[in-house]
């Protein structure tokens, strides 16, 4: 008569809550153990491709650190007529300052310039015998900050500069920054595209693997639909064990691309050119290797319950 | 109580499974489904635990239309039902302990009652020495018990065994039929499909022979 008869009832689980997070717990791990090669083959299979992404992550960080040390070259200097005293240096040194994007500034007085010059011409200085120190102008070396060593964010640096009417002359060796930006540009968007190719790549390779793991347990779902399990009660050891390789696949391949590195920085010098460490060779930052582990237990969870949708909706 | 009124199932277009079907098996029943293998037995129960819908006609077990039933109310029904599959359904990868423990699990109950009432009905059915084997190292007849101690371990208002006897010999035939006379004893309706009419008769129980779809008659048992 009571229509509700087989709606929601609570069921009296002598557990509580408590019980039931420790019983998905086990289960999940008796799962894995009761199906360990299918779950090795996955775990396996999602470290490989986590080791692509690491390893690309891992060549994108140094060439962005190699691109920002040469960005350092991108320097403005300007030079003066005359050599500044004391109180006409500190002014403009002052004005420029407050100039957005100035981050350094180095002057060099005539004498500063001569003595550069000299070591220059090392082996030759006998060149400069008897020329006097006055010859070459007097300038101020200015570094400009990460964000301003683009190209037009250094013509327009330059244009504020030139309005100062101390400065007689601006250089900043404007055809090495337009082809260094171009280089640049060109290296983050072939990276960028890879590294989507790479993730869609994974990401498909990933949710794959965990639907092969479900299928073959597509026995077990159907046998627990039919004595009562609901959809929750079933899915969720599957999406734990999905988590569960997910995570484990991103720290192995993280831990094992650690290893590599660090074995490649401490040996390559005996086969290598150049010293690695010297290079400012760096691992992949911290915050990149959570993002990796967070990725892993989102495909995880994503490629278990997608693999479950599809598995529900067949049968 | 279970009715049906004038359920059809038809497969695939033409092959109608079961035609114009009505049947009243009152609570704590014990009933024979008869019939040839392919006369629709298996089709009736897989009706009664929504694995299938019928094309037409009304299932109402307890006055609940079980076609009326919704995703997420299905499984409450299922609880109340207990299921011996032909083919078992043993999952191989766990023990027999395990396999008798997931229609418990299911309901939420603690680990504690779960092994109690698990060994207890293994110990019923006589397995209580293979808890910890997995199905493949049991006989036929062992997996036949494994699968009727699934079925009977949370005490289901209704117990449906699908040929729970074929291939079987004649002492684990015994064997099963006292089993469910002792679970019909406790009040569980059982209904047994077989084709095996030499059990059905020795059995003295209601009988309902299908015979391609239809029913042809219903045996009452003789007093
Ligand atoms: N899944 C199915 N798809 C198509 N036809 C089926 C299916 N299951 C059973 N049938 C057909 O339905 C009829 C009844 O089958 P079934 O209920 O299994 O008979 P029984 O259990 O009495 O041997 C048979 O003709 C069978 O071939
Ligand atoms: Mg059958």
């Amino acid at each position: 008569m009571s229509h509700a008869k087989f709606k929601r009832r609570h069921v009296s689980g002598r557990g509580g809550v408590w019980g039931g997070v420790a019983y998905f717990f086990r289960r999940t791990l008796l799962n894995i153990r009761q199906n360990l090669v299918i779950n090795l083959l996955a775990v396996v299979t999602i470290t490989l491709s986590f080791l692509i992404v690491s390893l690309f992550l891992l060549v994108f960080v140094n060439l962005e650190g190699a691109g920002e040390l040469w960005s350092e070259k991108i320097q403005v200097t300007v030079y003066f007529d005359r050599e500044l005293n004391e109180k006409e240096f500190i002014a403009l040194r002052n004005l420029i300052m407050t100039l957005e994007g100035t981050d350094t500034i180095n002057y060099v007085s005539k004498g500063d310039a001569l003595k550069r010059f000299r070591t220059r011409l090392k082996g030759q200085e006998s060149l400069l015998d008897g020329v006097p120190p006055e010859v070459l102008p007097a300038s101020m070396e200015i570094r400009l900050k990460q964000a301003f060593r683009t190209s037009g964010a250094v013509e327009a640096y330059v244009t504020r500069l030139k309005k100062i009417p101390t400065i007689v002359e601006v250089q900043y060796g404007e055809e090495w920054v337009r082809r260094f930006n171009t280089f640049m540009n060109f290296m983050r968007f072939a990276g960028l595209l890879l590294g989507g190719f790479i993730a869609l790549a994974v990401l498909f390779i990933i949710s794959n693997t965990i639907k092969i793991t479900i299928y073959s347990r597509r026995e077990e779902v159907e046998l627990l639909e039919l004595v009562g399990a609901t959809r929750l009660f079933i899915r969720i050891p599957f999406l734990l064990e999905g988590m569960l390789q997910g995570v484990c696949g991103a720290i192995l391949a993280i831990l094992i691309l650690a290893a590599v590195s660090w074995a490649f920085l401490n040996h390559a010098g005996n086969f290598l050119i150049f010293n690695p460490q010297e290079a400012g060779l760096v691992f992949i930052p911290v915050t990149f290797c959570v993002a990796l582990v967070v990725t892993g237990i989102l495909v995880g969870f994503i490629g278990s319950l997608t693999s479950l949708h599809r598995f529900a909706d067949q049968s | 109580m279970i009715q049906l009124h004038n359920v059809s199932v038809t497969y695939q277009q033409d092959v109608c499974a079961l035609s114009g079907v009505s049947l009243m098996i009152p609570r704590g029943d014990f009933v024979f489904l008869t019939g040839a293998s392919g006369a629709g037995k298996s089709t009736l129960l897989k009706l009664l635990y929504a694995e299938i819908a019928p094309s037409h006609g009304q299932i109402i077990i307890d006055n609940q239309n079980v076609s009326r039933l919704t995703r997420s109310e299905l499984p409450y029904l299922r609880r109340t039902i207990g299921i011996v599959f032909q083919d078992f359904r043993l999952l191989p990868n766990r023990t027999v302990m395990e396999n008798v423990a997931i229609t418990l699990e299911v309901l939420g109950i603690g680990r504690k009652e779960i092994g109690e009432r698990v060994s207890r009905i293994l110990k019923q059915v006589g397995l209580e020495q293979r808890m910890q084997a997995t199905p493949c190292r049991l006989s036929g007849g062992e997996q036949q018990r494994v699968a009727l101690a699934r079925a009977l371990v949370n005490e289901p208002k209704i117990l449906l065994a699908d040929e729970p006897t074929g291939n079987l010999d004649d002492e684990n035939k015994a064997l099963i039929l006292s089993i469910l006379a002792e679970a019909n004893c406790r009040g569980t309706t059982i209904i047994v499909a077989s084709h095996d009419l030499r059990l059905v008769a020795a059995s003295n129980k209601r009988a309902v022979t299908l015979e391609r779809g239809e029913i042809r008659e219903v045996h009452d048992e003789p007093r």
